[in-house]
């Protein structure tokens, strides 16, 4: 009995948790590396870090909205519509379609931002519906369909698929918004804000913080960052469809909880989350490896963030769980 | 705006009048659809909105339980699609042997409510928080039902099951008369048992419930358990309709079910509205979907306004003003 405490007390130091993703990483690492010696070089490398950009930057969008306590249901219909959105407008606008997908991703994360704090709405039911109203939105544009890019909107697409000196530019796009993100959180306002807001609300509050904007900013950043993933994804793919992200809102919120950011906010951050991608795709691929079967994934995954969640919450900050 | 909304729904006449509100939404609703197409009151369209409205009143009737106790499940797709792959794959079907009638049925219904009860016991062993408990069972159910059929859609051979969505009985589908029974069932537990009244108690408040002797944690077990078993009820449902099981058997589901219930007026907070309300609500999705196509408009819109009607109606409901911490 004493053990368990000791274990327990173990696990509630909060270097300790933010240690573990990264030994689980390197671990999984060696375990591949010895499988498959020279499989994480060159080619290979490179397409597992490509193909963990897109999770990585709707992960890292997730993010910032579990730091303040909230979470983000919405990001696979703001990916899919800024796909449908970027395939609809290459055609006719060129590359003029990049921003205008990405703003609308803005656009909705800031609409799911209003109505969490404005309606006070809370945030899993408000992105739900928000969800909801993209999701039909993008349906609607691509008219239910799956829409390809053509030669002439490939054009402005393709320089998303090349490398520089060897670098996949997802990779770089990937690191570029990591590197922005962990700046945000660390050096700005804002950022120490949304910690100070998940830790505890209403002692932000209490310290004249603007705890509605912070709550508004963080969801326009998942927002955006999802529409950026979403235009990556239909870049990579040379397709748009209203359904093309669903499969990512699972490994997205798994990346961030298995990286060590806590379900109830404040503890957390960029770095845990980029760990977190990692092992995710690392997982994904050793599953396809050993020989489970790619449908049974899911179940996986979805066992790995309820172990996830039940390892990194902090249960003294919510006094009924329900 | 803030004190305007507040000004609108205190009082005690307008809260009485609130809890009409759904009902008059939906009165309006039929009026207005029936002036723009008369088409809507035909008994052929209205037997056609019952019957797509059985597989939503049945989720809802377990969605009501869980959100009165101010939980969410988020695991309805799941459930529902687990559900319908064991009746497919258990009775007659074309991709095995296996024949065993409506011990399928049975077996999915169990499977189902195993699935419910899963949640709950994690849930509550393990201290999280149900979202994010549902939503991990959301995908276990999901990807094991997608495994075992394989990633195709396996059709469903056995006449009698099939029976439920094509034998008529009083001229409306034997579907519609089995979701109706979940309703009654539903009322039945919601307001004559006791487990009816602990779950409204815990809903209203776990703190004063938990000293006035309600086991909140068996409540809450038993409250997933149920809402499993009509989930599988309604993926049976499902299967029956579609005439086979497959990856996107439950697509929306989750969504049309929550709209359901909080259209009806019951509040998220939990503790207020109830199996009543959700029949309301059901009729109002529904009659909706059904008269934006009659109107013409386009199906893929209908997400859109189900998303909006759920800002609206809790926006709406003003309890939710005076909360301090919203997360």
């Amino acid at each position: 009995m004493e053990n368990i405490t000791k274990i327990k007390s173990l696990f509630a130091n909060s270097w300790v948790q933010g240690a573990i993703p990264t030994g689980l990483l390197v671990l999984l690492i060696v375990i591949v590396e010895l499988a498959s010696p020279g499989f994480l070089t060159g080619e290979t490398l490179a397409l597992l870090l490509s193909n963990t950009a897109v999770l990585f930057i709707l992960a890292t969008g997730v993010t910032f909205v579990i730091l303040i306590g909230g979470i983000d249901l919405s990001i696979q219909a703001v990916a899919s519509l800024a796909s449908v959105i970027l395939a609809q407008l290459l055609p006719s606008m060129g590359f003029a379609a990049f921003p205008v997908a990405i703003l609308s991703g803005l656009g909705f994360g800031l609409l799911s931002g209003i109505v969490h704090v404005r309606l006070r709405v809370p945030s899993f039911v408000a992105t739900l519906a928000t969800g909801g109203v993209v999701a039909g939105i993008a349906l609607w544009i691509a008219n239910g369909r799956a829409i390809t890019i053509e030669e002439a909107g490939r054009v402005n697409t393709i320089w998303i698929n090349e490398t520089v000196v060897g670098v996949p530019v997802v990779v770089l796009l990937a690191i570029a918004v990591g590197l922005i993100s962990f700046l945000i959180l660390r050096y700005t306002r804002f950022g120490r804000y949304s910690f100070a807001v998940g830790a505890g609300e209403s002692a932000a509050y209490a310290a004249g913080i603007n705890v509605d904007r912070t709550k508004v900013i963080a969801f326009a950043i998942s927002g955006t960052l999802a529409a950026i993933a979403g235009v990556i994804l239909a870049s990579r793919l040379s397709s748009g469809s209203p359904s093309l992200a669903n499969q990512l809102l699972l490994p997205a919120i798994a990346a961030v909880i298995v990286g060590g950011t806590a379900i109830t906010g404040g503890l957390g951050g960029v770095g845990r989350t980029a760990v977190g991608a990692l092992i995710i795709s690392i997982v994904r691929i050793g599953m396809t490896f050993v020989g489970v079967n790619i449908f049974a994934e899911n179940v996986i995954f979805g066992a790995v963030l309820i172990g996830a969640v039940a390892i990194t919450i902090d249960r003294s900050k919510i006094a009924i769980i329900k | 705006m803030q004190s305007f909304l507040t000004r609108l729904t205190s009082g005690k006449r307008l809260r009485k009048w609130r809890a009409f509100a759904p009902l008059a939404v939906l009165v309006v609703l039929c009026i207005i659809i029936t002036i723009a197409n008369p088409n809507f009151i035909e008994p052929r369209n209205l037997i056609r909105v019952a019957n797509s409205a059985a597989v939503p009143l049945t989720l809802a009737m377990g969605m009501t339980f869980i959100i009165l106790l101010g939980s969410i499940d988020l695991s309805v797709e799941g459930a529902m699609s687990v559900a319908a792959m064991v009746v497919v794959l258990l009775a007659a079907n074309d991709s095995n042997a296996h024949n065993y009638g409506w011990l399928a049925v049975l077996a999915a219904i169990a499977a189902s409510t195993m699935i419910g009860l899963l949640s709950g016991v994690l849930q509550t062993v393990l201290r999280i928080p149900s979202f994010m408990t549902t939503l991990g069972v959301w995908f276990i159910g999901l990807g094991l039902s997608v495994y075992m059929l394989g990633g195709s859609a396996v059709r469903l051979m056995d006449e009698s099951i099939r029976g439920l969505a094509l034998t008529r009985f009083l001229s409306l589908p034997l579907a519609v008369w089995v979701a109706l029974a979940a309703f009654t069932l539903a009322i039945i537990i919601q307001y004559y048992t006791r487990f009816g009244r602990h779950v409204l108690a815990l809903g209203g408040g776990e703190d004063i419930a938990e000293f006035s002797g309600v086991n909140p944690r068996r409540v809450r077990i038993y409250a997933f358990g149920l809402a499993g078993f009509f989930f599988g009820v309604a993926g049976v449902l499902a299967a029956a309709q579609l005439g086979q099981s497959n990856a996107t058997i439950a697509d929306g589901r989750l969504f049309a079910a929550v709209t359901a219930v909080v259209v009806g007026g019951t509040a998220l907070t939990g503790g207020e509205g109830g199996v009543l309300n959700t029949l309301v609500g059901v009729l109002i999705v529904t009659i909706l979907a059904n008269g934006m196509i009659l109107l013409g408009i386009s199906p893929y819109i209908q997400q859109t306004v189900q998303g909006l009607m759920i800002i609206a109606a809790v926006a709406l409901s003003l309890d939710r003003l005076n909360l301090k911490i919203v997360k």
